[in-house]
């Protein structure tokens, strides 16, 4: 029987006394929201985790394709740089970690910067927080409560990603012990944990949701940079242990276990905890530690009409973008040669044509590595559209629309300026990359990697414009449809790409818009195919245009 | 002829399947004060939606000084100001910002008078919305439809939030627009703002127009309130023509009478009567005489006994 079943059964007394099931609502509260997220990503986990380990086996079946593969991945710099090392290639738990770890590792990252964000700044910003303090509690112990339902949150998405990795672990084929199967399940999710404690503190610091999520944000993009640093073989491995996203990586599922490295995970999370539980106790409700300046000078220049508006409103986030794109361009640049230097014999460039690029030495590497900029753009592009929405199911657009404004106009003025954005992000991605490798003299010329750059934009097209689409068609399914879109495209690319060169990974790679981008500097853009992302883009857009003219507005 | 500031035909809005408007037909001449009154869920805001065309009707149409809500929207926008209930603005725009942008949109502002208006509603423009509790923000947009002077003002409940200051503002401001001939198209459910501003009155009841007219007319439709003292023996009025809602508290006696007042003045006219006093009903009775029948009826079971 639960608390609330045996509060509700006992007889109704005479003078109230509180429940106990009251002291831990804010508790209960959390944790059901946080649970509810932890089983569906769980599954994903778990779904990749098995799914991965399973193709590899049917795959490489022999010992010789095996050794190949670890001959050509375990000394390759650029995916070690990106992905992380690759030992134990020739073990399918081995295989497993390093085709899908960094995936889930980043992945787990971000649901742990979303999670935690929406169910404590969030919450406040909707003003439910206050609901909540006002019950039988302080902000102190509230916060306390809200951290141990996102830990319920954690542990189910532990408990189902370790249940899936162990029963694929069943299969003959690629039999994975239980024990190793639950570490590893514990090496890909402890990220999430780690970084639903840093949203946790951002949400005690930032005054709003999204400037916690970015906050939160900006420090997962330091910890990647610094492990890729790391791990880029340029003789900096000890910036590894700089880096929590490096502790993690330390762990070293089925290679040789070093779990001392949850030592310093745990001592992390726990002081980032503590720090936002104190935090809370101190600093007002709605309120964040860093002031938000409440009084300014007014600045008039944009706000002469819904597109100087968007502008406004796009310009921190525009600005966002462009530096991660613009940064992890320059990274790439600077680590092209001497990653590319250490590929050698034809298996290894075997290895980078299944992500898709071909050519050799720097260039190779730089192929692989744009792909991560062609999904920050798309990721740019996605939050445009979202952004449009957002815009809408808030009822700011009705302000707008009741003026002398047509639907057509507004809409079209904001794809233009998030064109602008996309533009600005794939010239800014080609241009840091030359400044990167021209440092370290690897001879790429400006031209090449501006058309590399501005080759990243098609496929954001593409997503932005069925985001439109879905817009214009089914308003409440805009930010599902094109974060579905995006991520099935990164995905299928992956998996479809690891996945050899069978029908159903061609089919796959197919439905990819990253796998239909030539990946240039590689290989040379393929501007045909370009053309038609643009134009499937396009053609989207304007037909979410036309069905956004005639539909009525809807609100959340 | 002049065209109506508002004319809606048989304008009829579903979701799926259930009407939130239901054939409605009004007209509001320029220059008039309208209150367009119903609770919550009633079809107000569905009604003002229709009219900034931001839906489409499932039925009817709508007109702005002539011009179709549906077809011509940017000529009937040019041609209004809109204040919306809740005030979902940009949280990272100042107060002076936020003015300065909707001014643009619309595109005609008298400056002097937005200023005028910042002071009266003592508006710190200077702050954030973010900043800016629920009420200021509610200023913003009133004095963002106010400033631009335009033909129609249509509000859609416009003062939540507002202190009783600030209603009288408020008020001043709306009798200001009328003095200068704009049409104004009060949404609400405060009953004694609708009584103090407004020259004619709709009712709406899920969905449908229920009652429509001038307080006066609403007023004669409607019962007077009579309360007679008597010094000596209580007469019997249950049976008087036109009389209901009898209630008795000793010497006093209270009723409604619906109709002509001659059959009750006839029968008291036996009776030694100290005091007469009668009252028109104010709007909220005739707003819960819409609404709460039921309410009255129990009233006269409960209060009727003692008297006989």
């Amino acid at each position: 029987m639960t608390q609330a079943q045996a509060v509700a059964a006992a007889p109704a007394s005479v003078t109230p006394r509180p429940a106990r099931s009251a002291r831990t609502v804010v508790a209960r509260l959390t944790a059901r929201k946080a649970v509810r997220s932890g089983v569906v990503w769980g599954y994903v986990f778990g779904a990749l985790i098995a799914s991965s380990a399973v193709s590899y086996s049917r795959i490489y079946k022999t010992r010789a394709a095996r050794d190949a593969l670890a001959a050509a991945y375990g000394a390759n710099k650029a995916t070690s740089a990106l992905f992380g090392p690759a030992p134990q290639l020739q073990t399918v738990a081995g295989f497993t970690a390093f085709k899908i770890g960094m995936t889930l590792i980043l992945l787990g990252a971000v649901w742990g910067v979303l999670t935690s964000t929406r169910l404590l700044r969030g919450e406040e910003d909707g003003g439910r927080w206050e609901l909540l303090l006002a019950g039988q509690t302080t902000r102190r112990r509230a916060a306390a409560q809200a951290l141990a339902g996102l830990g319920a949150g954690a542990c189910v998405l532990w408990a189902l990603t370790a249940i899936l990795t162990v029963g694929a672990g069943l299969d003959p084929s690629v039999k994975i012990a239980a024990g190793p199967g639950l570490y590893f399940a514990l090496a890909m999710t402890v990220t999430a944990v780690m970084f639903l404690a840093v949203g946790a503190l951002a949400s005690q610091l930032a005054p709003t949701r999204r400037q916690a999520a970015s906050y939160a944000a900006a420090f997962l993009g330091a910890c990647y940079a610094l492990r890729m640093i790391a791990d880029a073989g340029v003789g900096l491995h000890g910036l590894i242990w700089a880096s929590p996203l490096g502790w993690v990586e330390e762990l070293r599922p089925f290679a040789a276990p070093q779990p001392l490295a949850l030592l310093s995970i745990a001592a992390f999370t726990a002081a980032l905890a503590t720090a936002a539980i104190a935090t809370a106790g101190v600093r007002d409700a709605g309120a964040g530690v860093l002031d938000d300046h409440a009084r300014s000078a007014p600045r008039l220049r944009l706000l002469s009409g819904p597109a100087g508006l968007a502008i406004r409103l796009a310009r921190p986030i525009a600005a966002g973008w462009w530096t991660a794109i613009a940064l992890s361009a320059l990274l790439f640049g600077l680590i092209a040669r001497s990653a590319g230097s250490t590929i050698s014999g034809s298996s290894a460039q075997g290895v980078l044509a299944k992500l898709g690029a071909s050519g050799s030495g720097a260039d190779a590497v730089l192929g692989v590595c744009f792909l991560v900029l062609a999904v920050l753009i798309a990721f740019a592009a996605a939050g445009q559209v979202t952004a449009a929405r957002a815009e809408e199911a808030s009822q700011r657009l009705d302000h707008l629309l009741a003026g002398p404004v047509s639907r057509t106009r507004w809409l079209g003025g904001r794809l233009l300026i998030a064109l602008g954005v996309l533009l600005a992000g794939g010239a800014l991605a080609g241009v840091f990359a030359w400044l990167g490798a021209a440092s370290q003299h690897s001879g790429a010329a400006l031209g090449t990697l501006l058309d590399a750059g501005l080759n990243l934009i098609p496929p954001a097209i593409t997503i932005g414009g069925i985001g439109v689409l879905a817009f214009g068609a089914w308003p409440r399914r805009t930010t599902s449809v094109v974060y579905v879109v995006l991520a099935w495209s990164l995905l299928a690319d992956i998996v479809g790409g690891f996945g050899g060169s069978g029908p159903a990974s061609r089919w796959l790679l197919d439905t990819s818009v990253f796998h239909q981008m030539a990946s240039a500097p590689a290989a040379s853009p393929n501007w045909a195919a370009n053309a038609v992302m643009v134009a499937v883009g396009a053609a989207c857009a304007a037909a979410g245009c036309i069905a956004f003219s005639r539909r009525d507005l809807a609100g959340d | 002829m002049q065209n109506p500031a508002i004319r809606a035909e048989a304008l009829t809005k579903r979701y799926r399947g259930v009407a939130a408007l239901d054939h409605l037909d009004l007209e509001v001449a320029p220059g008039e004060v309208i209150g367009y009154l119903g609770p919550n869920g009633a079809g107000k805001t569905t009604t003002i939606k229709l009219l900034l065309g931001l839906i489409s009707p499932s039925g009817g149409r709508a007109e702005i000084f002539g011009a179709d809500c549906q077809r011509r929207p940017a000529e009937t926008h040019r041609l209004l100001a809109f204040v919306a209930g809740e005030a979902n603005l940009w949280p990272s725009l100042t107060g002076a910002e936020t003015l300065h942008l909707l001014g643009r949109v619309h595109g005609s502002v008298d400056a002097a008078y937005r200023d005028e208006l910042i002071a009266r509603f003592d508006l710190d423009p200077a702050k954030k919305i973010r900043a800016y509790s629920k009420g200021n923000r509610q200023k913003v947009i009133l004095i963002a439809a106010l400033m631009t002077r335009a033909r129609l003002l249509i509000l859609d409940e416009p003062t939540s939030g507002l202190d009783p200051l600030m209603e009288e503002a408020f008020r001043l401001s709306i009798r200001e627009a009328r003095d200068r001939g704009q049409t104004v198209f009060l949404s609400s459910h405060i009953l004694s703002e609708v009584e103090a501003l407004c020259d004619r009155v709709g009712i709406l009841r899920a969905g449908r127009l229920v009652e429509t007219g001038t307080l006066a007319q609403l007023r004669h439709l409607s019962a007077l309130t009579v309360q007679v003292t008597f010094d000596g023996a209580v007469p019997d009025l249950a049976g008087v023509p036109g009389v209901s809602s009898l209630s008795a508290d000793g010497q006093v006696v209270r009723c409604h009478v619906l109709g002509p007042i001659a059959p009750l003045l006839t029968a008291l006219a036996g009776a030694n009567v100290t005091e007469l006093l009668s009252r028109e009903p104010s709007l909220e009775e005739l707003f819960l005489a819409q609404y709460g029948d039921h309410h009255d009826d129990h009233q006269d079971d409960a209060l009727t006994e003692p008297a006989s």
